[in-house]
C-alpha cells in the first residue's frame, strides 16, 4: 500500500519539471516514444508516479535512464505536460538520490550554490597559483598530478559508492536473488553502452545527434588519456602532440555546435536548459579550447610569458573534475551505461 | 365497401424491389375488391409521386388509398397529408409496411418475401375497404397553465408562459422558492451564486401580473384532461402576517426553543420551528413549521405578527396544461456505504457545499481543520447492482468545481478525486483542466473494485486499486471524505401518481421520445421540465423549461384543440359495468355513469389514447376502437391467413 504525496511535484519542479499535474493519462507520450517498449513502458508511467509522489517506486526505476530526450513526447502531449522534461528532471532527481554526499541535489536545486562552488574552486586555484608564484613549471607539474589524483579520488570516493547506491535502490527488492553469473554475463552491455551510447540510435530523429555524441565521448576519453597518461603538455612526441590537438579541437567544435543549438532552442531537447546543462557544455568547450591553446602556447613558446592561460585552464579543469564530473551532468554518461547493464542483469535473471 | 381504392407499391429505390417483385404484387392486388388503380413507384415519398397521388385522388375521385412502402413511423403522416390535400378524409388512408416487415426481414427468400408482401397489401386493402371518415375530437382549452415546482426550471417556465400571454399558477410545496439551486452558493460554470440566480428569477416572476405564486402549496386532486384540467390545491399558511416588522421576526426566531435538523443545510445544522433558510430568502417572510411547532407561544410574546389562526386553504384551479418541474433529491447513501453514517468525517457533496459555506478562513468540520479531501465519485449513480444505472451528469463537474473553489478559498487544501472516469463534458472540461493543473490528484477504479473508506485509529484512510498506475494499491489519509452523490427522483412524488405521468426505468418522469419529443408526456397537456425528468444541470434545466413552456403554451393558446378520433367507444346496450376496462386503462379514461337504470362505462375522449388495452378485457365485447373496429381488424386477418 503506497501513500500518495502531492507535495512531490513541487520538489520536482526545482529539478526542472514543468506542469506535470496537467497530465490526464492519455498515454500519447508513451505511444509516440520510439524507445519505450512493453517491458519498459515510459514516460507516462513515470509521470503518474511523479504526480502521485511515489518516491520509492521512482527511486527503483531505471526508466529515466532509458530516455534520450528526443522530445517527441513533449511535442505530442496534448496538455503541454512536458513529459520529456519530466524524464530529464527525474534523472537529476535520481542522481541526487544516488549521490551519498547530497551535493548533487544541492547544486541542482540551487543556482547560487552552484555559483558559489565554482567561485570557491576558482579562488582556490588562483590562491594556489599565487602560492606557487605563478611558476609555469611547478604549475604544469601539479596540474598533471592533480588530474591523476582527481580521477582516482572522484572515482573511488564518489562515483563508485554512488553506483553501488544506484544498484541498491534498483534491486531493492531482489538484491540477494540475483546470481553472480547474471552480472558477469551482462558486463559486455555495460561497456558497449558506455562507449557507444548506441541506444540513442533507437530515437527516430537522432542519427546525427548520436554521431556527434559518439565523437564527443571518444574525443573526451582520448583527450583524458592523452593528457593524463601520455602527458600531452609535457611530451615531445609529435604524434601525441598532434593527437591532442585533434582531440581538443573536436571537443570544442562539437560543444560549440551544442551550445549554439541550446541558444537557438530549435530542437525540443534544447528548449528547456537547466543551469547544469549549460555548465556541462560550456565547461567541456572551455576544457577543449584552453587545452588546445595551452599546447599551442607551449609549441610557439609563449606560455611562460602567458601563464594566465594555464591558470585559466587549471581553473576550468578543477571545476570540471570536482563539480561537473562527480555531481553534474557528466554522471549521466555513467548512470545510463549502468542502467542498461542492470536492465540486462534483470532480464537475464527473469529468463 | 369502397369502389375506388388507389394502391401504390413502392420500390424504395431497390430497398424493397431488390427482394420483393413489386410488379407481381401489383398484379396480385389490382383485382382485389374495390381496387380501382394499382401502380408501382420508385419512391412513393418523392414530391413527384405525391403530386401524382393528389391528382389521381382528385381526378378519379378515389375513396380509399393504400401505400405499400416503409414503416408507418416514417411516412404515415406524409401520406395522410397527401389524401387530405386531395380532399379525401385522411382516415381513408391505410399504410402497408413491406420494407421493415418484408424486404429487409426476408432478404434471403425472395419468392417468400413477395408472397408476404402480397398478403400485407391485401390486408391493407381489406381494411381500407371498411374504413370510415373520421373527424377530430374538438375541445376548448383554458388559457392557463399550472407550473408545479418553483425551482429554477419552474420559475423560468412561468416567466416564459406569462410573457407569451398565458395565465400562470406557480405552485411550490415549500414556503420558499428556488429549489435546490438556492441551497448552493458557488455554482459552475458561471460565477453567479445560486442565490443570485434565484433572486433574479423571483424578481421577474413577481413582476408579472399573470403569474400567481402559491407557496406551501400542493396539488392534492386532479380531474379533467388536456385543455381543461381541474386541480385542487392545498395551501398551508405561514402563520405569520404579511408586512410584519423585521426585527420582531428575528426576535421571534431567536426565542423559539424548538431545534430540528435543518434540511436546507442537508442536516449538518439545526434550525428553529420558525425559520427562514437564509436572511434574504424569497418570499422574504419566515414561516412556522407547524409540524414541529410545540405551540409554546414564545414567539407570540415578542412578535405581534404571529397568527396561529391562519387556516389551511383549498383552491380549485382550472388550467389547459400542466408543466411539471418538481426537481430531484440528492441520493442519500445507505448507512455504511463508504462509511457514511458510521465514520464521522464522511459527508455528501451537498453537505460539503454547505460546510464550505459556513467555513470562513479555514475549512472546518466538527471543530477540525480540513486539508486533505477525498472525493468518491458516482455514489448512487452508475450502480452495477443497485437501481440507478444512469450517470447523474452534474456531479463530476460540480465536484471538481467545489474542489477548485475550496482550493481558492482556503489555504493548504489537497484534493484527491477517486473517480470512475471523469465526465466534465462540453465547456465544463476547462474546470477539469484547471483542477489538475492546480495539483488535484485523480485516481481511477472500475465499478467492480470501488475505493474503500476505513478508520485506522483516529485516521480516515481511503484506498484504491488505481487503474492509472498499473493497478497499484494506493492510499490517502483524508480529513474529509466527500461522497459525490447523484440525483434521484423526489422521494415525495405523489403528483406523478395523481396525473398518471409515466416514469422511466430510472423512475424520473418520462418523455414521449427522448430525441424528437423531449418535454411532452404521453398524457396530453402535461409537459415536464428540469431535473424532474432526469439529471440535468441548470443550463439544461433552463433549456427544457423553455421548451416545455413553449409546448404548454401552444396547447392553451390554440383555444380549441383537435384530438385524434381513434378512441374507444362503448356500446351502451351491451356494457354492464364490470369495471375491468377501468382497471386496464393506463390513463384513467373511464368513468362509471348511470344509463337506462344500469351502470355503464363512459370514455373521456380527451383522455383516451386509443391504446386498446381495454378491448380484450371486456367480457361482453362492448368496446370498439374507432379506426380499428372488429370488422376492420378481422377482415385484415382474413386477408393475411
Ligand atoms: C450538490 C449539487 C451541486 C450542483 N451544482 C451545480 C452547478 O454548479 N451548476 C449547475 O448548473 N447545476 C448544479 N447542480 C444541478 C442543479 O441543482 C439542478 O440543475 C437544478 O436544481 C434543477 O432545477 P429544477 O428546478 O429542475 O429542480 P429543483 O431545484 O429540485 O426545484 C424543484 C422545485 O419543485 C418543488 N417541488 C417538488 N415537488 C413538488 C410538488 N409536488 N408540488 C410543488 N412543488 C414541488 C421543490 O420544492 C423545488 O422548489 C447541482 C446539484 C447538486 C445536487
Ligand atoms: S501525452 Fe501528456 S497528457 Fe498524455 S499521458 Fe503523456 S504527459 Fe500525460
Ligand atoms: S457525472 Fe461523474 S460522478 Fe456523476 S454519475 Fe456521472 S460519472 Fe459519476
Amino acid at each position: 500500500m503506497a501513500k500518495i504525496n502531492p507535495e512531490f511535484t513541487k520538489e520536482l519542479k526545482s529539478y526542472g519539471a514543468f506542469d506535470v499535474n496537467a497530465c490526464y493519462n492519455c498515454g500519447n507520450c508513451t505511444a509516440v516514444c520510439s524507445l519505450s517498449d512493453e517491458e519498459n513502458s515510459f514516460p507516462r508511467k513515470m509521470i503518474r508516479l511523479s504526480v502521485l509522489g511515489l518516491e520509492e517506486d521512482i527511486q527503483m526505476s531505471l526508466d529515466p535512464w532509458l530516455c534520450y530526450y528526443c522530445g517527441e513526447c513533449s511535442t505530442t502531449c496534448p496538455r503541454q505536460a512536458e513529459p520529456g522534461e519530466l524524464m530529464m528532471s527525474l534523472r537529476r532527481w535520481l542522481i541526487s538520490k544516488y549521490d551519498w554526499t547530497g551535493l548533487s541535489g544541492l547544486l541542482y536545486k540551487s543556482f547560487t550554490a552552484s555559483l558559489t562552488a565554482f567561485i570557491i574552486l576558482a579562488t582556490g586555484v588562483l590562491w594556489f597559483a599565487a602560492y606557487q608564484g605563478f611558476n609555469p613549471e611547478k604549475l604544469l607539474h601539479y596540474g598533471h598530478y592533480f588530474e591523476m589524483i582527481a580521477i582516482a579520488f572522484v572515482f573511488a570516493f564518489i562515483l563508485l559508492p554512488d553506483i553501488i547506491r544506484m544498484w541498491w535502490f534498483t534491486f531493492s527488492k531482489e538484491h540477494s536473488k540475483i546470481p553472480l553469473s547474471a552480472y558477469t554475463k551482462a558486463i559486455g552491455d555495460l561497456f558497449v553502452h558506455m562507449f557507444t551510447q548506441k541506444r540513442t540510435l533507437g530515437c527516430d530523429d537522432s542519427q546525427v545527434r548520436w554521431f556527434e555524441h559518439l565523437i564527443l565521448v571518444f574525443g573526451y576519453l582520448l583527450l583524458l588519456f592523452t593528457t593524463v597518461f601520455l602527458d600531452w603538455f609535457g611530451t615531445n612526441n609529435t604524434f601525441v602532440i598532434a593527437l591532442g590537438y585533434i582531440e581538443s579541437a573536436i571537443i570544442f567544435v562539437v560543444t560549440f555546435i551544442f551550445v549554439l543549438s541550446r541558444v537557438k532552442k530549435e530542437k525540443e531537447v534544447s528548449k528547456h536548459s537547466h543551469p547544469s546543462d549549460w555548465f556541462f557544455v560550456i565547461w567541456l568547450f572551455l576544457m577543449g579550447f584552453t587545452a588546445f591553446f595551452v599546447r599551442l602556447f607551449i609549441d610557439i613558446n609563449i606560455l611562460n610569458t602567458n601563464i594566465w592561460l594555464y591558470v585559466l585552464h587549471l581553473i576550468v579543469l578543477v571545476q570540471w573534475a570536482l563539480l561537473i564530473v562527480p555531481f553534474g551532468k557528466w554522471t549521466h554518461f555513467l548512470y545510463r551505461s549502468f542502467a542498461m547493464y542492470f536492465i540486462r542483469v534483470k532480464s537475464l535473471n527473469t529468463k | 365497401m369502397k369502389k375506388k381504392i388507389g394502391v401504390y407499391i413502392c420500390h424504395c429505390g431497390g430497398n424493397i424491389s431488390d427482394y420483393v417483385d413489386v410488379e407481381q404484387v401489383r398484379k396480385a392486388v389490382e383485382n382485389e375488391p374495390g381496387v380501382f388503380l394499382a401502380k408501382t413507384t420508385m419512391f412513393a415519398c418523392a414530391d413527384s409521386n405525391q403530386k401524382e397521388m393528389v391528382e389521381d385522388i382528385a381526378a378519379q375521385h378515389l375513396d380509399g388509398v393504400v401505400v405499400a412502402s416503409c414503416s408507418p413511423k416514417l411516412h404515415l403522416i406524409t401520406f395522410r397529408a397527401v389524401t387530405e390535400r386531395a380532399g379525401l378524409n385522411k382516415y381513408n388512408y391505410v399504410h402497408a409496411n413491406i420494407r421493415e416487415q418484408v424486404s429487409w426481414a426476408h432478404s434471403d427468400n425472395k419468392p417468400g418475401a413477395t408472397e408476404k408482401a402480397i398478403r400485407i397489401v391485401k390486408s391493407a386493402i381489406a381494411k381500407v375497404n371498411r374504413s370510415e371518415s373520421l373527424e377530430p375530437v374538438k375541445v376548448s382549452a383554458t388559457k392557463a397553465v399550472a407550473v408545479i415546482g418553483a425551482g429554477v426550471a419552474g420559475m423560468r417556465a412561468a416567466i416564459e408562459l406569462a410573457e407569451a400571454g398565458s395565465e400562470v399558477y406557480l405552485i411550490e410545496r415549500e414556503h420558499f422558492v428556488g429549489g435546490r439551486v438556492a441551497q448552493f452558493d458557488d455554482l459552475c460554470v458561471s460565477t453567479e451564486t445560486g442565490k443570485t440566480l434565484v433572486t433574479r428569477l423571483y424578481d421577474e416572476v413577481m413582476k408579472h401580473k399573470h403569474v400567481t405564486l402559491f407557496t406551501g402549496a400542493e396539488v392534492i386532486e386532479t380531474s379533467g384532461s388536456v385543455g381543461n384540467f381541474n386541480l385542487k390545491v392545498k395551501v398551508v399558511p405561514r402563520y405569520i402576517e404579511l408586512r410584519c416588522k423585521e426585527h420582531q421576526l428575528q426576535d421571534a426566531i431567536d426565542v423559539c426553543p424548538v431545534q430540528v435538523p435543518d434540511e436546507f443545510n442537508f442536516n449538518i445544522t439545526m434550525r428553529k420551528a420558525i425559520y427562514h433558510n437564509y436572511p434574504s430568502e424569497y418570499p422574504q417572510l419566515p414561516a412556522i413549521d407547524i409540524k414541529n411547532c410545540t405551540r409554546c407561544g414564545e414567539c407570540e410574546k415578542v412578535c405581534e405578527n404571529i397568527n396561529f389562526d391562519q387556516k389551511t386553504e383549498y383552491l380549485n384551479l382550472k388550467v389547459g396544461s400542466i408543466l411539471l418541474a418538481t426537481g430531484f433529491d440528492p441520493y442519500e447513501p445507505k448507512r455504511g456505504e463508504f462509511g457514511y453514517g458510521e465514520i464521522e468525517n464522511v459527508v455528501t457533496l451537498p453537505q460539503f457545499k454547505r460546510i464550505m459555506h459556513y467555513s470562513k478562513d479555514k475549512l472546518m468540520y466538527r471543530g477540525k481543520q480540513i486539508k486533505h479531501i477525498a472525493y468518491i465519485y458516482c455514489v448512487g449513480s452508475r450502480q452495477v447492482d443497485g437501481e440507478n444505472k444512469y450517470c447523474s451528469r452534474y456531479c463530476c463537474t460540480a465536484t471538481i468545481h467545489s474542489a477548485v473553489t475550496a482550493k481558492n478559498k482556503f489555504k493548504d487544501i489537497y484534493n484527491y478525486h477517486f473517480n470512475r472516469g471523469i465526465r466534465t463534458y462540453g465547456k465544463q472540461e476547462v474546470l477539469y483542466d484547471e483542477s489538475s493543473r492546480k495539483g488535484d490528484i485523480y485516481l481511477q477504479s472500475f465499478e467492480d473494485a470501488p475505493p474503500v473508506v476505513e478508520k485506522k485509529g483516529d485516521k480516515t484512510i481511503v484506498k484504491i486499486t488505481d487503474i492509472l498506475t498499473n493497478n497499484k494499491e494506493l492510499e490517502v489519509e483524508a480529513d474529509l471524505v466527500v461522497l459525490v452523490t447523484g440525483m434521484v427522483p423526489r422521494k415525495e412524488n405523489s403528483i406523478a401518481g395523481l396525473l398518471k405521468v409515466p416514469k422511466g426505468r430510472d423512475n424520473f418522469f418520462n418523455e414521449i421520445h427522448m430525441k424528437l419529443r423531449p418535454v411532452e408526456t404521453v398524457i396530453d397537456g402535461i409537459t415536464i421540465a428540469g431535473a424532474s425528468q432526469g439529471p440535468k444541470n441548470i443550463m439544461e434545466s433552463m433549456n427544457s423549461a423553455l421548451s416545455a413552456a413553449t409546448k404548454s403554451f401552444s396547447i392553451v393558446n390554440a383555444g380549441e384543440l383537435a384530438l385524434e378520433p381513434t378512441v374507444a367507444k362503448i356500446d351502451k346496450e351491451n356494457c354492464e359495468w364490470c369495471g375491468k376496462c377501468d382497471e386496464a386503462c393506463p390513463y384513467s379514461a373511464f368513468t362509471k355513469i348511470e344509463y337506462n337504470g344500469k351502470f355503464i362505462a363512459e370514455v373521456n375522449e380527451t383522455i383516451c389514447k386509443g391504446c386498446g388495452m381495454c378491448l380484450p378485457v371486456c367480457d361482453t365485447n362492448a368496446i370498439e376502437l374507432i379506426g380499428f373496429t372488429d370488422k376492420e381488424v378481422e377482415s385484415m386477418i382474413d386477408a393475411l391467413v
